[in-house]
């Protein structure tokens, strides 16, 4: 509780800078007085108590104000020897034309100062300063229990002071700067008596000038855990003033610093609760900030996303500390009831405090952290332990909703702020609450705090609107955006630098976008911001790289997280927002840095890495139509009329040979009898650069495959695999020079046997992506030829029927995308035919014809056997093995039109008409709504999906590339483990 | 459970028999496995020491021949027929579970949750 008081002294100290000077003065003169102080005289002081029930055991002054309007902060400083409290009042206008300062020296030792400044009644600032001395530190012994005092020089000393230290430091460092990392370690280390070297007044100054009145939290902290530690011992060994100061807080304070409550919990001196002297730590836990964090993205995996963003060591160890709610709590509360029934001193001072509590404006506030809990407690949630203290004090009250609506437009900022840190506490995960919030018109407030100079004001802002914006509720999202929120939280982020604070707009941002009308909005307002402040510099991406520099790698923080994901919904809001964001500038080379230094560095099962991959397989749909400039690529071929698909696709199957036949691949040309009619490709050069591409032209370079190769062989993350999938498919479709190129180079880079040993996923949207994108490749005349030949016996394995069913259960829209699969490579071709009915596929086949209860599988189904028994080579085969016509004619009434050719009519919602000289296969079409059906609720049913996740991240134990190798011109595919059925 | 070569093998294992299906040709037992020692044992999911290059079952045909003997996916087969199936290739056996004039195939698996439920029961050993 101590903490409390140092960190609200050190903001406010912080503004009353001016006047350091003069408590110095002031101290010195107290220096005697201070030694005399003793625990009566403290208990004198104990009227303005803390509506908490628990006696504080800090050292602090409390100012406060009776009338609401009066806004009240504490600020304390303490030192070892000597405790400057000022509590600072200040209404509306600060400008100040007239002050009173009193100074008021108590017995106590205490010495108070109250500045007033008056412009009008209605601009008022009050300033009340109190300076209190005592000599607590160096007369604290060891406890009863062996615990030493934190303060003096005693062997705790050195750990609780570098708590506070590294507390302090943290604190100023995370404002000023986000990379504090280097300082934040150097203070960690240091002694107690290091940080107490510099004059706290230096300290308590620098706070000040960053985070005003919430620097006090920071510094609370770190004083806290000394508090805590002391309090054991303190009262049978410390008769003296400092115990009194102590026990009883101010209730404004308390009021002002609700979450400074926490602080108690630092009973025990171990690693958590040092972590706990964290600001940002604590926070989140009392206000389910973490969990709500992690709802934002399902996938986190670790609890604390935010480590790796800080790599302090605080932080480090905070994962463990922070890990369950359920765990701090006992920690928390456990000294503190503890603590009651031995001790008649504290019970006490509950008593007399009680009064008090009843008098305050901000009372409810005053207690923030336990008030949260009760009132969770309350509402139906988790209770905790310290509930039921606070229940015992039936005078307690929390605030209401209405009440800390209101709150937020309090005059004081610590009111504000935390009034916002207690709507977000009581919005995790509370629909209900939330829906309040927006019928009391809560959320415009909140948008408002956003531009609010202070930090911790628009932080606690922005948490609060986070978890409201969290959820299926898309009320609330709307409601965020009418009152023009997303160009407030854009905004913030050009502003501030602080990472957490970025992480809570981003992470505001996913929320935001995961509902499609707001998707343009934020394309509208922050594309480029986010792209610029975010995608870029964390990607490692530079615009004009340093010919010294070495390239940098992508940086998976959580703002790239959380920023990747609000991109990937949106780039799935069709084709305007497409083309949006491939002409953001910056963004696809920064995703394609990003993707290409994951691989390099074999990270890429994480969620970043998803999010960029998605992103740029939403990008790389319909590129051939959208891009500019894309009429210069079209095919010419595929400009004919519609009718002589047939001949059309067999020129663009040669162009397939693109590379060169090689000896090789000469091999699986041979009695291919197109193969002679073909101008190849391999006189067709690329569309010749003049310089390097960037931007949106990368999407669909022949480079990009090898990427997605790389990550289609190395990912673990069902997720991953299906965008990378998903992206080759969209490139290999369309009538464009660069699909053929993308066709070919996906073969030439052995992508194929990586692809074919995908069809074994465990995963069925896996499997569905890579049968479209094999689809898509077998538009070019060899790759059919190869899949036909290696993939066949995969594709058909993944067909129900019998007792071969896979042990997978494919979706019909799976079963559907490999019928229609097949359907393309026996196209045109009798040796694929051939191939399919070596595979066994026609009892299958059949089998789902007759029997399937899916119309859409029959249809394709049919459409498969109608192709084969047009093969008139095959039909002596095909009636050896006991099949006759009947079984190749479709079964209902779906009555295909057989077309000329004996092509069959196609199922058109997932076949590609080719006559139609589109550009490929509506399958693709089909394939973005279900990007956006998924991208879309990705974000915010991410959560909801977790278990899914635990699935995705299985390793692919079932791969294997036997029959895929020879699909590869060169077979120096390394050995995969093997499976086979038996 | 890995196996040490040179060592004793332990391991709780249960008997499993598998009557094969005849379709058309083939005789089926519904499962399929990986591992092998000439396999990566690393990408076994199965195993629990990554070096184990013993032969597991990974995928089980529902309602199949092995899934209706009880075999389960992640088992990993000590024997087959007698035949010791932790040093072989994954080609051997597969050739000993496809033996085409056996009919049956006698099977000696362990798998975890055996070695757990032996464990818990102190000293009670399953049937075999």
């Amino acid at each position: 509780m101590e903490d409390y008081d140092v960190r609200s002294a050190a903001s406010i100290l912080a503004s009353v800078k001016e006047q350091e000077a003069r408590f110095e003065q002031l101290t010195r003169a107290l220096e005697e007085e201070r030694r005399n102080v003793n625990l009566q005289l403290e208990r004198a002081n104990l009227p303005p108590n803390p509506p908490t029930s628990q006696p504080l055991p800090w050292q602090q002054v409390v100012m406060q104000e009776q009338s609401p309007s009066n806004a009240t902060s504490l600020a304390m400083m303490q030192e070892p020897q000597e405790v400057v409290e000022e509590t600072v009042t200040i209404e509306e206008d600060p400008g100040t034309p007239t002050s009173h300062v009193s100074v008021v020296t108590s017995d106590d030792g205490t010495t108070r100062r109250t500045e007033t400044k008056g412009i009008s009644a209605n601009v008022k600032v009050t300033k009340m300063v109190k300076t209190v001395t005592t000599r607590t530190v160096r007369q604290v012994p060891l406890g009863p229990d062996g615990l030493p005092l934190p303060e003096g020089t005693s062997p705790l000393g050195s750990y609780t002071d570098s708590i506070d230290r590294r507390y302090l430091k943290n604190g100023s460092d995370r404002f000023i700067t986000p990379q504090a990392t280097s300082t934040l370690t150097r203070s960690y280390n240091n002694s107690y008596n290091d940080s107490y070297g510099e004059t706290p007044e230096s300290q308590y100054i620098r706070h000040y000038g960053l985070h005003d009145g919430y620097a006090d939290l920071t510094d609370n902290y770190g004083s806290l855990s000394r508090g805590v530690n002391y309090r054991p011992p303190r009262y049978p060994y410390m008769p003296n003033s400092y115990r009194p100061e102590n026990s009883y807080t101010l209730p404004i304070r308390k009021d002002d610093y609700g979450h400074v409550a926490q602080p108690q919990v630092p009973m025990g001196s171990s690693t958590v609760d040092l972590n706990r002297s964290q600001p940002e730590r604590f926070q989140p836990e009392p206000y389910g900030l973490e969990d709500d964090r992690r709802s934002l993205g399902p996938e986190e995996e670790e609890p604390y996303e935010l480590e790796p963003d800080y790599s302090t060591a605080n932080r480090r160890t905070l994962p463990g500390a922070n890990r369950g709610r359920t765990h701090r709590e006992p920690l928390r509360d456990g000294p503190r009831v503890r603590g009651y029934p031995d001790d008649p001193i504290e019970a006490e001072l509950i008593d007399e405090r009680h009064p008090y509590i009843h008098g305050m404006y901000s009372a409810p506030l005053a207690q923030p952290e336990r008030g949260s809990m009760a009132s969770l407690d309350r509402m139906g949630g988790r209770r905790s332990p310290s509930i039921d203290s606070i229940r015992k004090d039936p005078r307690w009250r929390d605030p209401d909703l209405p009440e800390v609506i209101a709150m937020l437009g309090h005059p004081i900022d610590p009111v504000k702020s935390n009034a916002a840190a207690y709507l977000q506490h009581l919005c995790y995960e509370n629909d209900k609450i939330k829906k309040d919030v927006r019928q009391l018109k809560g959320i415009p407030v909140l948008v408002g705090l956003l531009d609010h100079p202070k930090s911790e004001v628009h932080r606690k802002a922005c948490g609060a609107l986070r978890n409201i914006s969290y959820g299926k509720d898309n009320d609330n999202k709307v409601a965020i955006k009418n009152c023009d929120g997303i160009p407030a939280l854009i905004r913030l982020l050009r502003k501030t630098n602080d990472m957490e604070v970025r992480e809570l707009i981003t992470g505001t941002l996913w929320n935001l976008s995961s509902y499609e009308p707001l998707k343009m909005v934020i394309i509208n307002h922050g594309l480029q911001t986010l792209t610029n402040e975010v995608i870029i510099p964390h990607s490692g991406w530079e615009h004009e790289p340093n010919e010294d520099s070495k390239p940098r790698d992508a940086e998976w923080t959580t703002v790239f997280k959380n920023t990747s994901g609000c991109l990937r919904n949106v780039s799935s809001d069709g084709a305007e927002a497409r083309r949006r964001l491939r002409e953001c500038e910056g963004l696809v080379d920064a995703l394609l840095h990003a993707l290409q230094s994951a691989v390099g560095k074999k990270d890429m099962d994480n969620k970043s890495v998803e999010n960029c991959v998605c992103i740029m397989r939403n990008l790389s749909y319909h590129v051939h139509k959208e891009v500019p400039g894309a009429e210069k690529y079209q095919d010419p071929s595929a400009l004919q009329a519609p009718g002589s698909a047939g001949p059309q696709r067999k020129k663009k199957d040669d162009a397939g040979c693109f590379g060169g036949k090689k000896a090789k691949e000469e091999w699986f040309n041979q009695g291919r009898k197109n193969c002679e009619n073909d101008k190849s490709y391999d006189t067709l050069d690329l569309p010749k650069r003049t310089e390097p591409s960037k931007g949106f032209e990368l999407l669909y370079q022949p480079e990009v495959v090898r990427l997605y190769l790389s990550l289609l062989t190395e990912s673990q993350n069902y997720n991953t695999l299906e965008a990378a999938a998903g992206a080759l498919q969209n490139l290999s479709a369309g009538q464009w020079t660069w699909s053929s190129y993308i066709r070919a180079t996906v073969r030439k880079e052995k992508g194929l046997p990586i692809l074919v040993e995908l069809l074994r996923s465990d995963s069925d949207k896996v499997v569905r992506a890579v049968a479209i994108a094999l689809r898509n490749l077998s538009i070019d005349r060899r790759n059919k030829d190869l899949i036909g030949s290696y993939a066949m016996r995969d594709l058909v394995s993944n067909l129900p029927s019998g007792q071969q069913r896979p042990a997978k259960n494919l979706e019909e829209d799976t079963v559907v995308a490999i019928l229609n699969t097949i359907h393309e490579i026996v196209t045109d071709s009798s040796e694929n035919a051939r191939s399919l009915i070596q595979a066994q596929a026609i009892e299958k086949l059949v089998a789902i014809n007759r029997t399937s209860q899916s119309a859409r599988e029959t249809k394709a189904a049919s459409h498969v056997l109608q192709t084969v028994w047009s093969y008139k080579e095959l039909r002596n085969a095909l009636t050896k093995d006991g099949w006759n016509k009947s079984h190749f004619q479709p079964t209902v009434t779906a009555t295909p039109k057989a077309t000329k050719n004996g092509k069959p009519g196609y199922d058109d919602t997932t076949l590609p008409l080719m006559e139609k000289n589109q550009d490929g296969y509506s399958t693709i079409d089909q394939r973005d709504k279900d990007c956006k059906y998924k991208t879309g609720d990705g974000s915010v049913d991410l959560t909801e999906r977790e278990p899914l996740k635990n699935d995705t991240n299985r390793k692919h134990y079932i791969r294997s590339n036997r029959p895929a190798v020879s699909l590869v011109d060169a077979c120096d595919v390394k050995p995969q483990p093997v499976d086979s059925w038996v | 459970m890995s196996f040490v070569p040179g060592q004793p093998v332990t391991a709780v294992v249960e008997r499993i028999e598998i009557q094969k299906l005849r379709q058309g040709e083939n005789l089926i037992l519904g499962f399929s496995i990986g591992g092998g020692i000439d396999q990566d044992p690393g990408q076994n999911p199965f195993s629990e020491d990554k070096s184990d290059k013993g032969i597991y079952v990974t995928r089980i045909s529902p309602k199949g021949p092995a899934d209706l003997a009880g075999l389960k996916i992640g088992d990993k087969i000590m024997q087959v027929n007698g035949w010791d199936m932790t040093m072989v290739t994954h080609d051997q056996a597969h050739k000993k579970l496809t033996k085409k004039k056996e009919d049956v195939v006698r099977l000696l698996v362990t798998r975890k949750s055996l070695e757990e439920a032996v464990k818990q029961s102190k000293g009670s050993y399953p049937k075999h």
